[in-house]
């Protein structure tokens, strides 16, 4: 058991994470292929745009169609569809918590790719100040509250039903995932009424920001992601939790060097002992690059499943510098 | 001038200066059984450099450096040599008192009596350029003073606190700018090759010494702190493959002590966390007269050994600026040097230490003058003493005169914690 843990804990983890992300998109973009469906209530971007592909959907998608139902239904029987929706999402979200978008979610994954090839080219990535990274950090509650709000309205009758599904019509999901299964209809801009034009223009725009914000920004969309927004909201009950013991933390600061989110607390705080902050990907790069034995911890239903620990440190650190440890 | 640096005729191995190292050596040998045979290469170092006054020079650029803060894997990188001049002779600290002063921290003054010597121990050759991280405002203000000693001097800009983004941003400035500096005077490019190679031989050295600084928790003792010292002084100086070597033969034989159940101190020596000002050999008397006093000890949080190698760099993408940045990370955020605004993760170390290394009490060395250790002193005692850990708070500084003085306090300190000991059994 005791060789097991250790093994675990000197996991390269980046190489794991890698493959288990590269698994995970194959299944969930191509896995209708092979008739797997696994509902459409999952807590990430495998995007139901991509209809042949897809092994399952999205749950912004239904979500927002539930909502835009005329308000008599939607308070009335319907609701309860939506509520029975909400917990099949709910169920689906506290297995991995946030593990869904440092591992599962095919959009995070295609930003992983685009920093690899970034890195490949040798080029640096660019840091948000702490004043840009409070503000911008506030943007995704603002597209749930929209995301939540506009199909409301158009159920109520203020909004045209060009409208619906509303964060779909900008999500970068939408274009960019159907694409992996040579479907390039999402690129379009809709003509047929102005809002449709509108929308469908504007997503192309934040396509394209995407792409190249993913390019210079480790994890560009999902500072602004409203479903990070809504698994922040919902996250104290998940079984996967990321530990702090603030006691073992020198604030060497190393964690938070590697952490794509920028996340400063994951170093400088050593009250809180659940340390999983609202724009955390639980990608647990930051477990493996502190060097205090103990200090975080990934944790299963409290089961604490990879620490941080010395030796994992020292062996994952001098693999980077392409310095072989001998066996002792 | 008849400052105790002038010309004579004996050679350098009989010099008042030579037998000061020679004392101090003889004692950490000879008045203990069992050191392990593979100090020897550290007691063989430095007789060789103390005591015979060999020359350690090394080729190439050599750039001194008078704090932990100086990156050394940036200096390596640029295929330079960093000499850590921070000295602990009494000596020079007579000679540098000319330039500082009365009240001021024999560090600091030893370190300028060295440099104005001709006369350089350990002889590590003409420095092309000294790095004065700004920290303590005594070693700010020598700066000028070397400058007029006709030295090259660089000033590593270091912010007066390091909670802050904006503090970490100027720092990384600071040593992005120092790459630069060391690029005009090696003529050297800084690339992703060699600073990988240096950060390897770096980060080689650390893991040895986190390996050492291990084998310190076990109980019994496997290892002394005054040999311990003499290792991490060693790497001020020495070649650092081969010190990474010789540490590493040290860890395999402790690790055999290990299984052979060796005990290096009494069962019963209390356990002592050394802090404060750092020892620095030939000033080994306070770790020196704590073990030669029956007390042993097995962790420490000065600049001379912990604070200079426990913390490692994490780098997140392998390219020259990202590593460059994880570097500057690494010299400024886990550092617990007291001329921070912040004394927090000094005092947390500290207890956590205490703690992970089961230590009976805390010995506190201040260097008379150094203002910072002094006046941090009083916040350590009480939050060690809310974790229930003694504390023993002691000014000194180079000279032997106070050596009996010690010897009873010290001795008191043991013997209270001894009782302590036995109360709570
Ligand atoms: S467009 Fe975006 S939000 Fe909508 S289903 Fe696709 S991935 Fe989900
Ligand atoms: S935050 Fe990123 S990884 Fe998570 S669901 Fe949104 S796009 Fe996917
Ligand atoms: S890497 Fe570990 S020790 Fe360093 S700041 Fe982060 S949690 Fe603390
Ligand atoms: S805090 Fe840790 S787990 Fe969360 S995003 Fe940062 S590195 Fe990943």
């Amino acid at each position: 058991m005791k060789r097991l843990k250790d093994a675990v804990d000197r996991v390269d983890l980046n190489r794991f994470r890698f493959w288990l992300q590269l698994a995970m998109f194959a299944l969930l973009v191509y896995g209708g292929y092979l008739a797997v469906d696994l509902g459409s209530r999952l807590p990430m971007f495998s995007c139901g745009f991509n209809e042949e592909g897809r092994a399952g959907v999205c749950y912004l998608l239904p979500l927002q169609h539930q909502l835009s139902r005329p308000w008599p239904q939607l308070f009335g029987i319907a609701g309860v569809s939506v509520l029975t929706g909400f917990g099949v999402f709910f169920l689906w979200f506290i297995v991995l918590n946030k593990g869904w978008c440092g591992y599962v979610c095919p959009l995070g994954t295609i930003q992983d790719w685009i920093t690899a090839l970034r890195r490949r080219l040798g080029a640096r990535y660019s840091r948000y100040t702490q004043g840009q990274f409070r503000q911008l950090s506030r943007i995704k509650y603002l597209l749930l509250a929209l995301m939540v709000l506009i199909p409301l309205g158009i159920g109520g009758g203020w909004f045209s039903r060009d409208m619906g599904t509303p964060f779909c019509l900008i999500c970068p999901g939408r274009m960019i995932l159907p694409m992996f299964t040579g479907d390039f209809s999402q690129f379009t801009i809709d003509f047929s009424s102005k809002t449709a034009l509108v929308m469908t223009a504007l997503g192309m725009g934040i396509t394209g920001l995407f792409l190249a914000g993913a390019f210079v920004k480790k994890r560009f969309f999902c500072f602004f992601c409203p479903m990070s927004a809504l698994h922040y909201l919902i996250s104290k009950p998940a079984l996967l939790k990321l530990k702090k013991d603030g006691d073992k933390c020198t604030r060497c600061g190393d964690c938070y060097t590697v952490c794509d989110m920028e996340i400063k607390e994951i170093a400088d705080d050593i009250k809180t002992r659940d340390i999983m902050m609202d724009d955390c990907i639980l990608c647990l790069k930051c477990v493996a690059a502190c060097p205090e034995p103990g200090a975080l911890k990934a944790n299963f239903a409290s089961v604490t499943f990879f620490e941080s620990t010395e030796a994992g440190f020292i062996k994952r650190s001098q693999k980077g510098i392409g310095l072989e440890q001998p066996e002792h | 001038m008849n400052s105790p640096n002038t010309k004579t005729a004996i050679p350098y191995n009989r010099s008042r200066q030579a037998r000061e190292a020679e004392t101090m050596l003889d004692h950490i040998t000879d008045d203990f059984d069992d050191n392990p045979a593979a100090m020897d290469y550290f007691y063989d170092l430095f007789r060789r450099a103390y005591c015979q006054g060999e020359s350690l020079e090394r080729e190439g650029v050599r750039v001194g450096t008078t704090c932990i803060h100086a990156p050394e894997e940036l200096i390596y990188a640029m295929g330079a040599t960093p000499v850590r001049l921070c000295n602990g002779s009494y000596h020079y600290d007579q000679i540098g008192a000319d330039f500082m002063p009365a009240k001021s921290c024999s560090l600091v003054k030893a370190t300028l009596g060295m440099l104005s010597s001709e006369n350089v121990i350990p002889k590590v050759g003409k420095l092309d350029l000294i790095v004065n991280p700004t920290t303590c405002d005594q070693k700010k203000k020598a700066s000028a003073m070397m400058v007029g000693m006709g030295h090259k001097v660089y000033n590593l800009e270091l912010p007066p606190a390091k909670e802050s983004e904006q503090a970490r941003l100027y720092w990384q400035r600071s040593v992005r700018e120092f790459v630069q500096q060391l690029r005009q005077i090696t003529g050297k490019k800084l690339t992703r090759k060699n600073l990988m190679a240096a950060m390897a031989r770096t980060s080689r050295a650390q893991a040895a010494f986190r390996t050492l600084h291990n084998f310190r928790r076990k109980a019994p003792s496997l290892v002394l702190g005054k040999d311990v010292f003499l290792v991490t002084n060693a790497y001020f100086f020495d070649d650092i493959e081969r010190w990474t070597e010789a540490v590493e033969k040290l860890n395999a034989e402790l690790a055999q002590r290990d299984q052979d159940g060796f005990c290096a101190a009494q069962k019963k020596a209390p356990r002592i966390l050394f802090t404060g000002s750092p020892p620095i050999f030939p000033n080994l008397k306070l770790p020196l007269l704590i073990e030669e006093s029956g007390g042993v000890v097995v962790a420490d949080e000065t600049c001379s050994a912990n604070r200079m190698l426990y913390d490692m760099t994490a780098v997140d993408e392998w390219l020259v600026n990202d590593m460059v940045d994880s570097l500057a990370n690494k010299y400024l955020k886990p550092c617990t040097c007291p001329i921070f605004t912040n004394s927090d993760d000094r005092l947390r170390r500290l207890v956590e230490l205490a703690k992970s290394f089961a230590v009976d009490g805390v010995v506190y060395q201040a260097f008379s003058g150094c203002q910072v250790y002094e006046m941090e002193q009083k916040s350590v005692a009480e939050t060690l003493n809310k974790a229930g850990i003694a504390m023993l708070y002691i000014e000194t500084d180079y000279s032997p005169d106070d050596m009996g003085q010690l010897t009873t306090r010290i001795e008191a300190f043991l013997e209270s914690l001894k009782t302590r000991k036995r109360n709570r059994t």
